[in-house]
């Protein structure tokens, strides 16, 4: 049962009618608590981690741990003048924030999070949902073309083209090693692929390793993770913003409410990404003790940390590099990693 | 200290006695009738020659003679002429010294361009036209470089009027933002503004980038937004007090005490100045920490701008400076404007209690191997920085002899010049010690160097703390006898130079008999590099640009000056 | 790879330590060194208006007017525009100006740090510490003279 039909299920209302307003309560429900998520990671819990990487304290005036800062981040940001530059293509200018935002928002409406207080928390479980997660993550590199090209920059151009490129790239490897965990549970629906992961894979005196894709074939694991890096933007992969050589890329000629729309939707984007990775190689909200939900929780920001620990220690790298690391190496491991999960699965079966 | 045997003289070196000092005499006789006149300066001899002639001299002298460097090209307006000279030197041994003087009459100041000899006569002779007025033929770009385009008047020229308006609008300048900006025909290309606000140029430089999708077709860098007139500051200070304040502003980053000894030095040698030795050691020791600082701080904002802006490196670079500026704001009293030095010595001995003092030393130099393993690991070691630093921004030594390039971007492309050793000052060549050269002549070769550098200084500091401690109590003499008002005898010319943090920083002095210097000219080692920037950028991507920028380490404010 | 994973694995290692090197200023205060120059201090009663300072001043902040009996009248300093060379204390036969080791003070307008003899006669000994000690220990300077409170805000 869905958190839409359990809501429906107390809604006093009936019919078509009590259905769709189920929905809308779900989905508010689920986007605030993913934008809650993202209001912890920007503002605050970004800085605190970058800080105990780089040995400082970071925010700590505002609030206990500095936590209210986000109030403050949240009020000065909004409270900015919109500043529309000259020359930007109006439509698609407005669209691209609004398109990077709900485009990552809208994919966690197929991801199982796990139950909490007896609710499971998840939208709609459709029998195609990988697919569906996959080509709403991808909208968002629509949403950067348009920002890239409405601009009316030069560097916001040189980022939208580096989005395109680097998207192309690794979508595909991205996909394909999804494909592979596809092959193993034989179906596209994201409660079974959990389902498929709660077996137990070996017992280690007494401690029973479950079935998570992540143990069963690490080698698309790594790749997986190393392909959202690029899908989510981060170092290495950063190139579509890149500070130092490109100013912010797409981003440069945003402000007030629009940049954080943009800014939202990059971090919903990396919580996305760990929903992914949670839901097809660590047995999504399974684990001990815990509510499921919680522990989807604590998966998704564990994602995130590392995407914030390669981002102290690893370079970025250049856009021919890119590129070429892409096509010639992540696709050809992507497709021979296809082969071999369809070996083992013959194998098994 | 490891001082190389002189290279013994060959065949091809003319004018050079058995002794490896120069024979001008047999110089003179290599130019014919191109010398008109000699003349004595502190430093070294003075060939003068006519103006239309500068580009045989220089050609002869680079070729037949072996004065491959051309350090600096200082120019001068006299009550009755103007004078361009030309600072040779050799990068095999830069005590054989010669300049040639290139004097051009007052109504019509039009000399011979050396830029066809030497490329890095080609930003040396702008600046020239720029703050003097000289005129270059054949000069292949002659337009302001520190000023702006539409400034009226040669503000180092004598009969300049400080109270004109200096900037007329561009509607009333003679032509408009002509040759301004270079539209390229192409439509395949795109002209970036690279700066001056960007984050990744280090200062105000602004880079005039003609694109070719990613790749960088064409690159101009366009400086002087962080031009103070640091030179004609100093002319109007005082040799005793007023000037010394001031070299710690043109390299800001904490080189300071560097820019500090190219003055002193210039100066000392000017005015027959001693330096007693304990003062000495106290120079090398804090200049090294200088040094470190400078180079950690070029390190760090290298790594900022490959990794990224969210990168652990450049903390933990802020972090290992914090330590430095420390045990300088001790010994100086101030954190990065130092003002140590004094003519004849340093204006304090070491702080009380001294054991206290270094022992704060001591330890630095006791973690510093573990800090460096660190950048190494964070660095060198990673083969995604590798991958993006290895064989990018290639300098090949010939160009960056051409462009006079010094320092660690001159070890980096293999050529081993350094001022400490090849001109020793200070207490350098009693210590122990080695250069360090790298011949990969990229990006990574730089920054390797860079780190390696560091290890050095801290063992010339160890070596300085082990004298300083062992020094006899009555011999600490921290300052010679200097009186209070210098002033060195008229028409006295020295050209001298220090290895500064990013090069040879050398120093023009003319005295005219009072108390303050009639012409200083600053050789920033920063203004010579940057000039190598197209060499090592074109044809790249517009990251290895970035990465080629941050290698050279400049510092705007050296620059521009 | 291992060079990325050395790298990662050193951030990681600093991560974890816990230490730190920025401080919570202003609850603690940073160690300022002895020699440290900071805002000046002038004793009216010491200064024999020989104009030194003024003098060797390298951009001109110190501005001294004296009466045709060269009687001091106003002694000013622009705080704001002095380079914190110390050439005026240097010089200073008397010792009548003297860098003190203060490193806060903000203004509204820049022409609030524009001190006279007054305001410089306020500014507090930083902490007690002789600033004269450790530059120059044969020279003594007059703490706890001139005592003074300055209202930074």
């Amino acid at each position: 049962m869905t958190l839409p039909e359990a809501i429906a299920g107390v809604l006093p209302i009936g019919g078509v009618a009590g259905e769709i307003v189920a929905a809308v309560i779900g989905a508010a429900i689920i986007g605030t608590i993913m934008l809650t998520n993202t209001a912890v990671a920007g503002p605050w819990a970004k800085r605190k981690i970058t800080a105990a990487f780089t040995d400082r304290i970071a925010v700590n005036r505002v609030g206990p741990f500095g936590l209210l800062i986000i109030v403050a981040d949240a009020v000065r940001l909004l409270s900015k003048e919109l500043i529309v530059p000259e020359g930007v293509d109006r439509p698609a200018w407005d669209l691209a924030p609004m398109v990077l935002a709900s485009s990552a928002l809208l994919g966690f409406a197929v991801i199982p999070m796990g139950s909490i207080f007896g609710v499971n928390m998840q939208l709609a479980d459709p029998e195609t949902g990988l697919a569906f997660v996959f080509a709403i993550a991808s909208v968002a590199s629509l949403g950067l073309v348009m920002a890239g090209y409405a601009s009316n920059n030069k560097y916001s151009f040189l980022g939208g083209l580096r989005a395109v490129a680097q998207n192309l790239a690794y979508e595909i490897p991205l996909v394909l090693t999804g494909l592979s965990v596809v092959i193993f549970a034989g179906t596209l629906q994201t409660s079974e692929i959990v389902a498929a992961q709660s077996e137990t894979l070996v017992s280690l005196g007494g401690l029973a390793i479950p079935s998570w894709f992540a143990f069963v074939n690490p080698f698309a694991f790594v790749l997986f993770v190393l392909a959202n890096l690029a899908e989510v933007g981060r170092n290495p992969f950063d190139i579509p913003e890149a500070p130092t050589e490109i100013v912010a890329g797409y981003q440069t000629e945003y402000s007030s409410v629009y940049f954080v729309l943009i800014y939202l939707g990059e971090f919903v984007h990396i919580f996305l990404g760990g929903a992914i990775i949670a839901t097809i190689f660590l047995g999504g909200p399974a684990g001990p003790v815990l509510p499921g939900f919680i522990w989807f929780l604590i998966k998704i920001w564990a994602v995130f940390l590392f995407t914030q620990w390669a981002r102290s220690a690893v370079p970025r790298v250049r856009i021919d590099q890119l590129i070429e690391i892409g096509w010639k190496g992540m696709l050809v491991l992507a497709f021979a990693n296809l082969v071999l999960t369809a070996v083992i699965v013959g194998v098994i079966a | 200290m490891s001082l190389e045997e002189p290279r013994p003289p060959t065949e091809s070196d003319v004018g050079v006695t058995a002794e490896g000092d120069l024979d001008y005499d047999e110089l003179a006789d290599l130019l014919g009738d191109h010398v008109v006149d000699r003349e004595q300066h502190v430093n070294a001899e003075g060939f003068v020659i006519r103006p239309d002639e500068v580009e045989a001299v220089l050609s002869t002298l680079r070729d037949e003679a072996g004065f491959d460097h051309c350090s600096c090209v200082t120019a001068q307006e006299y009550q009755d002429r103007y004078e361009s000279i030309y600072h040779l030197k050799k990068y095999d041994d830069p005590t054989q010294e010669l300049s040639v003087v290139v004097p051009t009459p007052r109504d019509n100041p039009v000399s011979q361009s050396g830029a066809g000899v030497f490329d890095t006569a080609e930003w040396h002779e702008r600046e020239a036209y720029d703050l003097v007025g000289v005129e270059y033929e054949d000069h292949p770009d002659l337009r302001r470089i520190l000023l702006p385009e539409t400034w009226q008047g040669h503000p180092l020229s004598l009969d300049y009027n400080q109270d004109q308006p200096q900037i007329v609008p561009l509607r009333e300048h003679a032509n408009p933002m002509e040759k301004r900006t270079k539209v390229p025909d192409d439509p395949d290309t795109m002209f970036v503004n690279i700066g001056p606000h960007h984050p990744a140029t280090h200062g105000v430089l602004h880079v005039k980038t003609t694109l070719d999708g990613e790749q960088i077709a064409d690159i101009d860098p366009d400086i002087g937004y962080l031009h103070r007139c640091e030179e004609q500051m100093c002319q109007q200070g005082t040799y005793r007090h007023q000037i010394m304040p001031y070299p710690d502003r043109w390299d800001y980053i904490s080189a300071g005490l560097l820019n500090e000894w190219a003055y002193a030095r210039a100066a000392e040698d000017l005015a027959d100045i001693d330096v007693p030795e304990y003062a000495q050691v106290i120079r090398t020791m804090s200049a090294e920490f200088s040094r470190i600082a400078a180079h950690l701080l070029a390190v760090a904002t290298f790594a900022l701008d490959i990794y990224g802006d969210f990168t652990a490196i450049f903390m933990y670079g802020i972090r290992d400076r914090e330590v430095i500026q420390n045990i300088l704001e001790d010994l100086t009293g101030q954190r990065l404007m130092f003002n140590y030095f004094r003519l004849g010595g340093v204006a304090w001995d070491l702080p009380e209690p001294r054991e206290e003092f270094f022992e704060q030393i001591r330890d630095f130099l006791d973690e510093w191997p573990e800090r460096l393993e660190e950048y190494h690991n964070l660095l060198t070691s990673n083969e995604l920085f590798q991958l993006r630093v290895v064989d990018t921004g290639v300098l090949p030594p010939e160009e960056a002899k051409s462009y006079g390039a010094t320092g660690p971007v001159a070890r980096g492309s293999g050529i081993d010049y350094d001022l400490r050793r090849d001109d020793p000052y200070g207490y350098y060549d009693e210590l122990e010690w080695d250069v360090i050269t790298d011949d990969g002549c990229d990006n990574f070769s730089r920054a390797v160097v860079r780190l390696k550098e560091m290890e050095q200084s801290a063992r010339i500091i160890e070596q300085c703390v082990d004298l300083l401690e062992d020094w006899p109590e009555d011999e600490r003499e921290i300052q010679s006898n200097v009186p209070r008002t210098l002033r060195p005898d008229p028409d006295k010319e020295i050209y001298r130079a220090v290895e500064g943090a990013k090069g040879e920083l050398g120093i023009y002095i003319r005295s005219d008999g009072t108390d303050k210097p009639a012409r200083f000219k600053i050789r920033s080692p920063c203004f010579c590099n940057l000039q190598t920037l197209p060499v090592m950028a074109e044809g790249e991507y517009v990251p290895d640009m970035i990465a080629a920028l941050g290698s050279l380490d400049i510092v705007l404010g050296e620059v521009d000056r | 790879m291992l060079g990325v994973l050395k790298s990662m694995a050193t951030t990681m290692k600093h991560a974890l330590d816990g230490n730190t090197f920025t401080v919570e200023y202003p609850e603690e205060e940073p160690e300022v060194s002895p020699r440290f120059r900071g805002v000046h201090k002038f004793s009216q009663e010491r200064c024999i208006w020989c104009r030194q300072c003024e003098k060797v001043c390298p951009n001109d902040t110190i501005q001294i007017v004296t009466d045709d009996q060269r009687n001091g009248e106003q002694y000013n300093l622009h705080i704001g525009q002095c380079i914190y060379c110390r050439l005026c204390e240097e010089v200073c036969p008397v010792d009548a100006i003297i860098l003190t080791q203060n490193f806060e003070f903000v203004a509204d307008t820049k022409d609030e740090f524009a001190y006279n003899m007054e305001e410089l006669k306020n500014v507090p000994w930083y902490k007690d510490i002789d600033p004269l000690e450790s530059r120059e220990p044969d020279r003594g300077a007059w703490i706890g003279e001139g005592e003074g409170e300055v209202d930074y805000q």
